[in-house]
């Protein structure tokens, strides 16, 4: 982990949850269950950062906010929890429906060092789809343990494979549910791209995933497809060693007709498949957006009573990345505050700059990472935000700083309580369009 | 011996199923559960400083043990809620950052409080140790000392409180010996809270642990009487008690979530402490009234016309205003009489349920009932037998069955959603209302829309009974969307499970989980 900025390392305002906040990573996989081999408010707590109180998410299945826990008390610390979760893996099998069931390890039961792979073993060698992961919230972020999770799986559920490769076939490792508060609407749109361009995809989370059958369906991908700037690229090295996949790892996520295009040509390039159907669909596509874009630049060029110029993100690697780079490099928004609050590896902090210092022709920006809550705040007060309105794109903990400089919030990320996500999505071709509805809605006093 | 008291030399709380007796798992009739709670006896052994709570066997309750269990709160949760919600003191949590995950869930309610009570709106200011490994190995107290200074530092906080977690409890934290060592540097109480998720069954003991160092270390201790205070302890309600209480001369100071340093410091000024809910309000109001002479209010809490009667009754006779309150109860069943009538009138065969905390539950079934609502079950999340009061009339279950007749299906559970299918196939309802998450979202899914009472003061007092019936007529109302979701939403459970009927069948016959494994190996091998 890399060192954070105070003093202590002390956090005010949140914006993650810790490993054992994976547990929501394996309730978006269909037909899984997560069991919280946790403290009793440990998944309460998880549960409100990653998916209540941010967008009002809501969750389906046996997940969300019901998440099977064996909540630890005093007895099982002096005596062990080794019985009690024995039980509580014994009952979540006979009473929910699922077709792999995912132990999630916290602090108390890594610190008093229970076997949980011995009970768990009992239940392997009966046959049942029972992983463990070792998630104790002290290792990290909820980010950590996401690749904790789907490591876990991968060895103790997918398993060994040395069969035949299906070309075109892809694995994509992309936002983290339930973090990534559209998540859900992101996957519909990355996926209906990849789809569209010619490639077949597993999913993996959500809606249009087959689900734990599909994970079963990793080995024989052609390739990963890694989206983000760090998320997932240690997963793709793992597969890579352990199926002999090799990963295309593209640190920015597209937002807009150009980058959208640009990613599509590099994804299909690198699969080696026909490229006339991509083709086609690029040309679809962006025929349609720029359709849509010059009836929105009547509305940009000609209002009369000001718009937002300036500019800072306070999010994750992905999405600060992401956001910035479509309204710096296509909107001809000027950033200036870019707040990572994720923690990334100190390996991949220069790259993830980089990519900050080349938004377009001309611009760039010095990324800050800071993962205090009160420090960003401090950060966004000092900033100056020229003439017009600051926007920010952040999370419900920059309300009251924006407020005092009279600027526009939009909630992004966790935590996010002023906005109701259902299926939304701010990325690809057709989620641009709904990024800057949010925006200009809320500068025309729309709220 | 006298009479056992709350011990405020000690830093930590004996927990309240030590207490109180305290359980959590527990399905009968509420006569029953009255009958074997046996409040009198258990208050005055407490009295005597006999066994109260489980200390010995024959005062223990019988409980259902469930080898299934869904998420739940605790302790450290309900610290934040509390201590996480002053306005000018700040709460360090000492742990790693996931025990910070519901600071969001807390801060929203805290701004719609501030917004209630009619305060600034500002987020809160929780801190955060964000322990990492190598803290769980080589201790973590230095940096519990910086955050203590950056707190003072920061935010000048009048006061500063350090919660306990389950790693730091494990790896043995002294907070307490930092606490003492801090505290003359930043020259402000530092108040160390054992609030440990894993030390307690039940979170209600969080309440306590919050009161506790609340009562110790920030109440004043020479007062100077405030004869026209009094102490209300709450959540995040409304402020309908100041309305409620003008006419007998009082000024409410609402304790503690919204409060200021000073607000409750000045408890002990006050000439009497009362709440809306005695499972939140019993060890502040003890404390204070047996270690500042601050009396309680020793009456039913105020649901439904009986019980608000005798809460006012019960006041008036602290403040010397009997003759003038009797005018003013009078008044005011005249004044309400007619929309309750009204309501009474729309509400005929509708018939309702309860899933909220416990003694909650006890005043809300009195206003369904008192609106003609049919209540035919309810779940508590824990049950006490006995309140740290012992008093005589805050025996609240027993009031309720007494004045409204018993609940044939009065559930102890612990905001297990995994037992609603069965639950609600024996009781017919058409609307729950909760509190505390997981349970509204699965109601949905059976087809029953839910009324989620953040406010919860709204059923408080005559003009509760009103304000409660009118929410209703809207949740009714939704029930279109739920038998939408009922038409094409299935439950999570297995098909077994939901052709049983009993909501405690596995800890009633946990054997049957063996036969039903084998069964499900069977399948899968043929």
């Amino acid at each position: 982990m890399a060192k954070t900025q105070t003093k202590s390392g002390t956090i005010v305002h949140p914006h993650y949850g810790c490993t054992v906040g994976a547990a929501y990573s394996v309730a978006a996989i269909k037909n899984a269950v997560p069991i919280a081999n946790c403290g009793p408010g440990c998944m309460y707590k998880q549960f409100f950062l990653l998916s209540f109180d941010n967008g009002f998410q809501g969750s389906a299945g046996a997940g969300g906010g019901n998440v099977p826990s064996a909540n630890v008390g005093e007895n099982d610390i002096v005596f062990g929890g080794e019985k009690k979760l024995d039980d509580l893996i014994k009952s979540s099998l006979a009473v929910l429906k699922g077709d792999l069931f995912v132990v999630l390890t916290g602090c108390s039961g890594e610190l008093i060092g229970d076997n949980v792979e011995s009970v768990v073993r009992k239940y392997q060698e009966q046959g049942f789809p029972v992983i463990a992961a070792q998630t104790g919230g002290f290792k990290g972020t909820n980010l950590t343990g996401h690749e904790i999770v789907i490591e876990a799986i991968i060895n103790q559920f997918v398993g060994d494979y040395d069969g035949e490769k299906e070309q075109g076939l892809v694995n994509l490792w992309f936002d983290v549910p339930y973090f990534h508060q559209n998540w859900r609407g992101d996957y519909l749109e990355i996926v209906r791209i990849l789809r569209a361009s010619g490639l077949k995809v597993n999913v993996l989370f959500g809606a249009q995933s087959g689900g734990v059958e599909e994970w079963k369906q990793i080995p024989k991908a052609q390739f990963n497809l890694v989206i983000s700037p760090w998320v997932g690229v240690k997963t793709a090295k793992l597969l890579e060693r352990k199926y002999h996949q090799p990963f295309l790892h593209i640190p920015e996520i597209p937002i807009g007709e150009e980058a959208t295009t640009a990613f599509i040509r590099k994804v299909v390039e690198f699969a080696g498949i026909d490229k006339a159907k991509s083709e086609a669909f690029i040309k679809e596509e962006s025929d349609l957006y720029y359709y849509f874009l010059e009836h929105f630049a009547e509305f940009f060029s000609e209002y009369w009573f000001g718009l937002p110029s300036q500019f800072a993100v306070v999010g994750d690697s992905a999405y600060t990345l992401a956001y910035t780079k479509y309204l710096a490099s296509q909107i001809g928004m000027i950033p200036v505050a870019q707040i990572i609050t994720d923690n990334p590896p100190e390996r991949y902090r220069e790259s993830i700059r980089e990519h900050f210092h080349n938004l377009a022709e001309g611009v760039s920006v010095e990324p800050e990472f800071i993962e205090d809550g009160y420090q960003v705040e401090q950060k966004l007060k000092e900033t100056d935000f020229g003439s017009g309105i600051p926007l920010i794109l952040g999370t419900t903990w920059e309300s009251d700083v924006v407020a005092e400089k009279g600027g526009l919030l939009i909630e992004v990320g966790p935590p996010t309580t002023e906005e109701v996500t259902i299926n939304k999505t701010y990325i690809g071709y057709r989620g641009a369009f709904t990024l800057l509805e949010r925006i200009y809605s809320a500068a025309v006093g729309g709220k | 011996m006298g009479k056992r008291k709350i011990n405020l030399a000690m830093s930590s709380v004996e927990n309240r199923e030590m207490r109180l007796g305290t359980i959590i798992a527990w399905d009968g009739k509420a006569s029953e559960l009255v009958e074997q709670s046996d409040y009198d006896s258990r208050s005055k052994n407490k009295e005597k400083g006999g066994c109260a709570g489980n200390g010995r066997k024959a005062c223990r309750m019988c409980e259902l043990y469930s080898p299934l269990n869904q998420q739940t709160m605790c302790a450290n949760a309900i610290v934040e809620c509390q201590i996480g919600n002053l306005t000018d003191c700040i709460l360090i949590q000492h742990s790693p950052i996931g025990c910070a995950a519901d600071n969001a869930w807390f801060n929203l309610a805290f701004k719609l409080g501030l917004t209630r009570r009619h305060k600034p709106i500002q987020n809160l200011q929780i801190f955060c140790t964000n322990l990492l490994e190598k803290d769980m190995v080589f201790g973590a107290s230095d940096k519990l000392r910086q955050a203590i200074r950056e707190a003072k530092e920061r935010f000048n906080a009048k006061a500063i409180f350090i919660s306990m977690s389950c790693s730091t409890a494990i790896i043995g934290e002294d907070i307490d010996s930092i606490a003492d060592e801090l505290e003359p540097e930043v020259g402000v109480p530092v108040v160390p809270l054992h609030c440990e998720g894993f030390r307690s069954k039940h979170w209600s003991t969080g309440f306590d642990i919050s009161q506790h160092g609340v009562a110790r270390q920030i109440v004043k201790k020479n007062p100077v009487k405030q004869p026209d205070l009094i102490n209300i302890v709450a959540l995040w309600g409304s402020d309908y008690f100041t309305d409620m209480l003008k006419p007998l001369g009082l000024r409410v100071n609402y304790m503690i979530d919204t409060a200021s340093y000073d607000e409750l410091a000045q408890a002990s000024e006050a000439v009497a402490t009362a709440t809306f809910c005695h499972t939140l309000g019993s060890y502040m109001a003890t404390a204070l009234e047996q270690h500042f002479g601050v009396p309680q209010i020793d009456a039913p809490q105020p649901y439904g016309f009986a019980a608000t009667d005798e809460w006012f009754r019960a006041i008036a006779k602290i403040v010397g205003k009997e003759e003038e309150t009797e005018a003013y109860i009078q008044a005011e069943h005249e004044r309400v009489m007619p929309k309750i009538l009204e309501l009474r009138e729309k509400f005929k065969g509708v018939k309702g349920f309860v899933m909220t905390g416990s003694s909650y539950s006890h005043g809300l079934i009195s206003v369904l009932r008192e609106l003609g609502i049919e209540v035919q079950g309810s779940i508590v999340f824990h049950h006490d037998p006995v309140y740290d009061s012992g008093a005589e009339h805050q025996n609240t279950l027993k009031y309720l069955v007494d004045n409204y007749g018993d609940v044939p299906h009065f559930t102890v559970s612990k905001t297990q959603a995994f037992q609603l299918p069965q639950v609600f196939r024996r009781v017919e309802t058409d609307f729950v209302i909760i509190r505390h998450q997981g349970l509204a979202p699965e109601a949905a899914k059976l087809g029953i829309p839910a009324l989620a009472m953040g406010d919860e003061h709204i059923p408080v007092g005559y003009d509760g009974m009103i304000r409660t019936g009118e929410i209703l007529l809207d949740i009714l109302a939704r029930k279109r969307f739920n038998q939408v979701l009922q038409r094409h939403v299935d439950l999570p459970y297995t098909e077994w499970w939901q052709a049983q009927n009993d909501p405690f069948l596995l800890s009633k016959n946990p054997e049957i989980l063996d036969e039903v494994l084998e069964q499900a190996k069977e399948r899968k091998g043929a």
